[in-house]
């Protein structure tokens, strides 16, 4: 199917790549992943016999597990990990960028709450999301009470009719906003344990400031009370759900940071330190 | 990617810019009309301070008002350098002038206009001032936004608003055209061959661990590697052998096709998704591969590369942008409220061409004016002399143009913007609301071998569909966009002048053919 003259595709973009160097490796020339010459042994340069897991990012050889070096380099802001291998010159190269620290990796490694966070941001996500969908309900539905009831009698205003319920809807309509984005918050680990606590105070002020709309705006006094109904069921269950999740994630926010006082203190390493160094 | 590489496009112009465009060619419209107003009065024998200088008012108006406001407002807002420059002296002008005419005259210097058995009162001297503070304004802003309304000298600003749309849409980044290659790698097969290959591939192979053709995402074992190149088993295309020889960290029965450049870790086509580089020189590739992990800021030391925060400020306006609906609305919106202006405009104006006098023989000579409905002919105006009602009408239609119009315009705003923006900022919470529920189902991460499938199946670059919750820079998308634009401009110019041969054959063949039949 093929023909001496194809084009080699990049088998991770798909872009060209156009073979220089038969026993070393090409790069394509979109995305710059490394391919193999077609001369070129898939060991490890320095150590033959192992098969090769990395490239170095200087020199382009081949190289295994052991002879790997990885690097957290900072390219315009963003983090980004580089491997090099153990040739002094490659070294020297990548001075630029500071070299893994695996000890402190491995006892700052987070991936065992990788199922609670998943759990927690659903249910405070959902929570936060039926709470917004409820605030916009609650919007239309007081307006339609306002402008199209005679329970706009019992409605307070200001200057004209529905100012104040007006104000207060869209206010309510913020705060459900900025509880849906704190809500997002809390499967960022350094976030999770204060986006939690933000949370909670947040679920508390939304909950007051509801039931006191409801109070102030004289929704007991409904001549058909399954609005009213519907509004506390759909409450019940957001707040339920955030409160839940809130809970869970200063829990296992709080952990976390156990986790790297621990980790900190194990190795020695102080942010005091760490900001001399930088 | 630098900044000055960036390629603008007109909905970069800020909203402050496209107002100081609108504020000016308003201007050099009420300079237009009082133009053509002063005109008629003349013709028609109107007020006498107009006498024997009525035409070089208008014509003055005309060059100094109208066509300057009309010229440099409808280019200021267009991003350009000699536009924003040509209005920052023309409001310097201005300013002088008004000034001058405020000190002259004062701040509290009056015309008075008859109307039928009355008057109208028009402050020229507060209009003065007005004139004199929004130019004050314009000046200052554009001073204060020079970087913002004017691009770097070497940039292209794309001001199409069609293929403009397209720049902004963002893609994922990708080389691969969306059709399917050929074995060659270059050919683009057509659509029966890709049914073909779309409808045996297979992304399971028996044959032990296989890597994923970045072509047709076709599995095809590692075992038939020969010299570090891979046929596919279904397209034929030619696949280079990558470095890493480890499975990918979540599917052991593929090859790591690279690693994530975030965590480092080994993943297959599957677990990857393209991002967009960063803004480094050290940085050569011209996309990133990255993990689902690291994309949603979960591996720890390059947590700062992706996070769910952003500003609140910015939480409306990003994620309204991409609620596709509110367009539509503001484009409906903007039709029919355009649409009302043009009426208002319109009507007095055809009214004031009905004014024209009849001929003997009762025929109007200056009807059918008005805003598109005609030219306007007020030839006939004066020459039968000094008609009272005629002139009355002409001046209370002046006034209306220049007072009404205005006030009404006013009006037709302040209800717009009552209606349009508790719409717009309830647009913005029900896209939040779904962005935020793509986060959480992780429906938001689009991994390369789903987005090649897409991209051929719906046979265009599938959209970037990352959440607007997550911060991103995809500014070399824009280079890529602009090379696609350019290409299809030269695919349109070549399939243009191809039309334009056929067209002359044909000519040629009927010419032929018609001396043939005759």
């Amino acid at each position: 199917m093929s023909s001496a003259h194809s084009m080699i595709m990049c088998p991770v973009c798909g872009g060209q790549v156009i073979i220089e160097n038969t026993d070393k490796v090409n790069l394509c020339s979109y995305c710059a992943s490394p391919i193999l010459g077609p001369d070129q042994s898939r060991n490890c340069t320095n150590h033959p016999d192992i098969l090769a897991t990395e490239v170095c990012h200087v020199c382009g050889d081949l190289i295994c597990g052991e002879c790997t070096e990885k690097r957290v380099g900072d390219y315009g802001g963003k983090l980004l990990t580089i491997v090099n291998c153990s040739k002094e010159s490659c070294i020297a190269a990548s001075e630029w960028a500071r070299p893994l620290n695996e000890e402190y990796q491995s006892l700052a490694n987070m991936d065992w709450a990788d199922k609670s966070d998943n759990f927690i941001l659903r249910i405070t996500g959902i929570g936060a999301v039926v709470m917004m969908v409820f605030e916009l309900v609650f919007i239309l539905g007081m307006l339609y009470l306002q402008y199209f009831t005679s329970h706009s009698a019992l409605l307070p205003k200001i200057l004209f009719s529905g100012d104040i319920v007006i104000i207060l809807m869209v206010l309510g309509n913020i705060l459900a906003a900025i509880l849906l984005q704190t809500s997002l918050q809390v499967y960022v680990h350094e976030r999770q344990l204060v986006s939690g606590a933000i949370l909670l105070v947040m679920l508390i002020v939304e909950v007051a400031y509801l039931l006191w709309r409801g109070l102030y705006f004289n929704l007991l006094f409904l001549e058909d009370p399954l609005f009213l109904t519907v509004l506390l069921l759909a409450l019940l269950f957001g707040t339920l759900l955030v409160f839940v999740g809130s809970l869970g994630a200063i829990y296992v926010g709080n952990k976390k940071r156990v986790q790297m006082k621990n980790a900190r203190k194990q190795l020695n390493l102080s942010i005091q330190h760490e900001i001399e160094r930088l | 990617m630098s900044e000055e590489n960036k390629v603008y496009t007109i909905f970069d112009r800020p909203a402050g810019l496209r107002f100081v465009g609108l504020l000016q060619m308003a201007f050099g419209l009420f300079g237009l009309i009082a133009s053509i107003g002063i005109v008629g009065a003349i013709l028609i024998g109107g007020p006498s301070i107009l006498d024997g200088m009525g035409y070089i008012y208008s014509v003055l108006i005309f060059v100094g008002v109208a066509l300057p406001c009309l010229i440099i407002g409808n280019y200021v807002d267009d991003l350009r350098k000699n536009a924003v420059t040509a209005q920052v002296i023309y409001s310097l002008m201005a300013m002088g002038l008004t000034g001058f005419f405020i000190a002259v005259r004062g701040l509290h210097y009056i015309w008075t206009v008859p109307l039928f058995e009355t008057e109208i009162v028009v402050a020229i001297g507060n209009l003065a001032a007005l004139i004199l503070v929004s130019q004050a304004f314009i000046i200052l802003y554009l001073i204060l936004n020079w970087h913002r309304v004017v691009p770097p000298d070497d940039v292209e600003v794309v001001r199409d608003r069609k293929e403009a749309k397209q720049i902004e849409m963002g893609l994922v980044p990708s080389p691969l055209s969306p059709t399917l290659m050929g074995s060659d790698g270059t050919t683009e097969l057509s659509d029966e061959d890709s049914q073909r290959i779309m409808d045996v591939h297979k992304v399971v192979s028996v044959g032990g661990m296989a890597v994923l053709c970045s072509n047709c995402n076709g599995a095809t074992p590692l075992s038939k590697a020969k010299d570090n190149k891979l046929q596919c088993d279904y397209c034929g295309v030619t696949l280079g052998v990558g470095n890493v020889f480890v499975p990918c960290k979540n599917h052991s029965e593929y090859l790591a096709a690279t690693t994530c450049a975030v965590c480092g870790d080994h993943f297959c086509r599957k677990c990857l998704t393209a991002q967009t580089p960063p803004i480094d020189d050290r940085w050569t590739a011209s996309t990133i591969f990255m993990c689902q992990t690291c994309f949603e800021g979960r591996y720890r030391p390059a947590v700062t590369t992706t996070s769910f925060v952003i500003p609140i400020d910015q939480l409306f306006s990003t994620a309204g942008a991409r609620f596709a609906t509110v367009g539509k609305i503001y484009r409906r919106f903007l039709g029919a409220y355009g649409g009302v202006l043009k009426a208002i405009f319109g009507w007095p104006l055809a009214l004031l061409g009905s004014f024209g006098k009849k001929d003997d023989d009762g025929k109007r000579r200056g009807g059918g004016g008005g805003w598109g409905g005609g030219n306007l002919d007020l030839s006939g105006l004066g020459s039968s002399g000094g008609d009272a009602d005629a002139c009355v009408g002409i001046i209370l239609m002046i006034v209306i143009i220049i007072i009404a119009i205005p006030i009404i315009a006013g009006i037709l705003m302040a209800v717009g913007a009552l209606v349009f923006i508790p719409l717009l900022f309830y647009a913005g919470l029900i896209a939040v609301t779904f962005e935020a529920v793509k986060v959480i189902r992780r429906t938001d991460f689009q991994s390369l071998d789903s987005v090649r499938i897409q991209s051929v199946v719906e046979k265009k670059q599938p959209k970037a569909k990352q959440s607007t919750l997550r911060p991103y820079t995809r500014t070399w998308e824009e280079d890529f966009f602009a090379q696609s634009l350019e290409r299809r401009r030269e695919e349109r110019k070549r399939e243009e002048e191809r039309r334009r041969r056929r067209g002359e054959r044909t000519r040629a063949e009927s010419f032929w053919g018609g001396g043939r039949g005759y």
